[in-house]
């Protein structure tokens, strides 16, 4: 469990946190959204250890962070937006070192390095750091911030360098360990990224938190507003009604839909969907509307 | 919750310079030099040896006792003469080479925000950083000295006792030396925001440090302490004939026998006698504090302290004016004289290895 208690960071007369206060449960998948500038990197930095707060404090299980940092920092994988490793060293010799520090034996280091650099794709890859691309790298940073198998797992844009292939199998991995019970905070700003993997989600701007909650709770900004829901479904599909529905265009034998609605009814779309035993391949929103209901919250936190 | 970042990064930061092209490269011309100096060292040494024990011998057989025994038996300090200033040259920029990118590479390749948000503290990568690179130059000395000492042996020449302890203070000396300019390459990598801008700083401040004491004995100190006392003229009268520091004066007699009156003290030569001594003085003070700034220069003048047999009386003979009773030169000790070079040589390496440790302890890691 991560906790922000009225946590907050000034430089030079300047917040880049202001009185940041909520709490991400255990097993959650949270997204940290934001514009550039917006403090989420900041928070980050605090939860992490790696600068102190003018005020307020963060705990990790219930330890604060500041007063004990090295406790905190057993418990936490972390994963900067600007990955950086030791070039002149492999893969398995950085993760080597750096399960050092986490003070694993020497057959923990080993069967554990083995696993995560099978687990993202870089087995038998004998070249130095210095001759990766980002995007390997950036699996190699996942690979570290998983090294020490954490409780609470940090990634600051983690997908920004990926491949497809990389992206899907950090999507796996992150849905697993959030299954296993370990937290998982996600700073980005690809809104697609975080509406696929994330399951709540907490806006800052301007260094404080404008908006929290799960997608459908952020949506009802939109209110009154036009929603649009994608619909992909395995069997044919019926025909929807809904007090809220504005319009709804089938295609592909009626198996993909495109649902414009007053409101985010995605629940009921899907209760109709099962009680007509379909299988849901996909029901999520349009990026437009995400965009459109996290614009909206950017837009607060000017005012 | 305990930490083990400390023996973990002085571990890696030791291995990281022996698999480094940069120090590999440096270290290997330093021992190649250091060899090639000391062969050469020894060779001459013994020709000297065999030309002094034929003198000897030559004396021993001299029935009108002439003697040749001026010059004195060469000593093996000159072997390690011959290669101090190659040890203090090539190991200054081992030094600096060792340490201006321990940091600002950190910065540069955004490891150092991944390594911080491990479980150390922040202290321990600064101090693993100075550990590692001080194991690794003491590695670099010890194995210059013992193949210097394998040279030395494999020669025929066995240092004796006073020989063997000099060799080693010197080799501390050296070490200390090297160190110093470590610690400053150091301490500008935490300042500098690239490793490019930290070797120009850590080279500008290497170049004043060795420039420093030569401007300084130079046109400047005439400028700090002004121009020595000038010399009295009204010393050059026709009778007297000028012997040290005192005036004797000479009469022919009434039979042609020339003879000689006690010393008259001369109260113009006493004046001009004192200020000289002042000036000389002020000068030398000066010069030697200017000396202890300069890591090199301090080892320099160490070097010829404790290589060269008699250097701190002829130094101080050279220094003294001429003639009284201060003409008569004490024995000096010579590890009494280097005491403050030495000091020197640990405070220098303290202060910047201090200096790195607050600067990157304050560093902004964002």
């Amino acid at each position: 469990m991560i906790t922000f208690d009225h946590l907050s960071k000034e430089y030079n007369g300047v917040y880049a946190v202001n009185d940041l206060n909520f709490e991400i449960p255990g097993g959650e998948i949270f997204g940290l959204l934001g514009p550039n500038g917006a403090g989420k990197s900041t928070a980050i930095l605090m939860l992490t250890g790696l600068i102190e707060p003018t005020a307020g404090r963060c705990l990790i299980d219930g330890v604060e962070v500041a007063k004990n940092p090295i406790e905190v920092k057993h418990r936490i994988g972390y994963m900067p937006e600007d990955v950086g490793f030791y070039t002149n060293l492999s893969a398995s010799e950085n993760l080597d070192f750096f399960a050092r520090l986490y003070g694993l034996d020497t057959s923990t280091r080993k069967s554990r390095i083995d696993e995560l650099l099978s687990m993202m794709n870089l087995d038998g890859v004998e070249k130095l750091v210095g001759g990766y691309s980002k995007g390997m790298r950036q699996r190699l940073g996942i690979a570290k911030a998983l090294l020490n198998d954490p409780a609470v797992i940090i990634l600051d844009e983690p997908t920004a360098n990926l491949d497809p292939q990389g992206v899907a199998d950090y999507r796996r991995i992150i849905k697993k360990m959030a299954a296993d019970g370990k937290t998982v905070l996600v700073s980005s700003h690809i809104l697609s990224e975080v509406s696929l993997v994330c399951t709540s989600i907490g806006v800052l701007s301007q260094g404080k938190l404008v908006a929290e909650g799960t997608w459908k709770e952020l949506t009802r900004v939109l209110q009154g507003e036009q929603v649009k829901i994608l619909v992909e479904t395995r069997g044919s599909m019926p025909e929807f009604n809904h007090p809220d529905l504005i319009s709804a265009e089938y295609s592909n034998e009626n198996h993909e839909a495109v649902i414009t609605a007053r409101s985010d009814i995605r629940d009921d779309i899907a209760d109709t969907l099962r009680e007509q035993n379909v299988m849901i391949r996909q029901l999520t929103l349009d990026r437009s509307t995400l965009e459109q209901a996290i614009l909206l919250y950017y837009n607060t936190g000017d005012k | 919750m305990k930490s083990n970042g400390l023996p973990v990064i002085a571990r890696k930061e030791l291995r990281d310079h022996f698999r480094s092209r940069k120090f590999l490269l440096i270290f290997g011309i330093f021992l190649i030099i250091t060899t090639i100096g000391m062969i050469s060292g020894a060779a001459e040494y013994n020709k000297e040896l065999q030309q002094y024990n034929e003198r000897q011998s030559v004396a021993d057989d001299d029935e009108f006792g002439m003697g040749f025994g001026g010059w004195g038996k060469p000593s093996i300090m000159s072997i390690y003469l011959q290669v101090s200033l190659l040890i203090i040259t090539l190991g200054a920029v081992l030094g600096i080479a060792m340490g201006f990118d321990l940091i600002s590479k950190e910065k540069e390749t955004k490891s150092l925000k991944i390594l911080l948000s491990h479980p150390i503290y922040r202290d321990e990568v600064i101090n693993g950083k100075a550990l590692g690179g001080l194991l690794a130059l003491a590695i670099a000395l010890g194995i210059t000295f013992i193949i210097t000492f394998a040279i030395l042996l494999l020669s025929g020449i066995v240092p004796e006792g006073d020989e063997l302890l000099k060799i080693l203070v010197f080799g501390g000396a050296a070490f200390l030396m090297i160190l110093s300019y470590f610690a400053l390459s150091l301490f500008m990598s935490t300042v500098a925001n690239d490793s490019g801008k930290a070797l120009v700083y850590t080279l500008v401040i290497f170049v004043a440090l060795t420039s420093l004491p030569i401007l300084v004995n130079g046109p400047v100190m005439s400028i700090v302490i002004g121009d020595p006392p000038e010399y009295p003229e009204q010393m050059f009268s026709s009778d007297s004939v000028h012997r040290g520091m005192s005036v004797v004066s000479s009469s022919v007699s009434s039979d042609g026998k020339v003879e000689y009156k006690e010393p008259e003290p001369d109260p113009v030569w006493e004046e001009y006698n004192r200020q000289i001594k002042e000036y000389l003085n002020k000068r030398q003070s000066i010069s030697d504090t200017i000396t202890l700034i300069s890591p090199t220069m301090n080892l320099q003048t160490l070097s010829y302290i404790l290589l060269i047999p008699d250097y701190s009386r002829m130094m101080s003979m050279v220094f003294s004016p001429v003639g009284g009773d201060d003409f008569e030169v004490q024995e000096t000790d010579v590890f009494k004289d280097i005491f403050k070079n030495i000091i020197a040589l640990f405070a220098f390496p303290a202060a910047f290895l201090g200096l790195a440790y607050v600067r990157f302890m304050r560093m902004d890691i964002r």
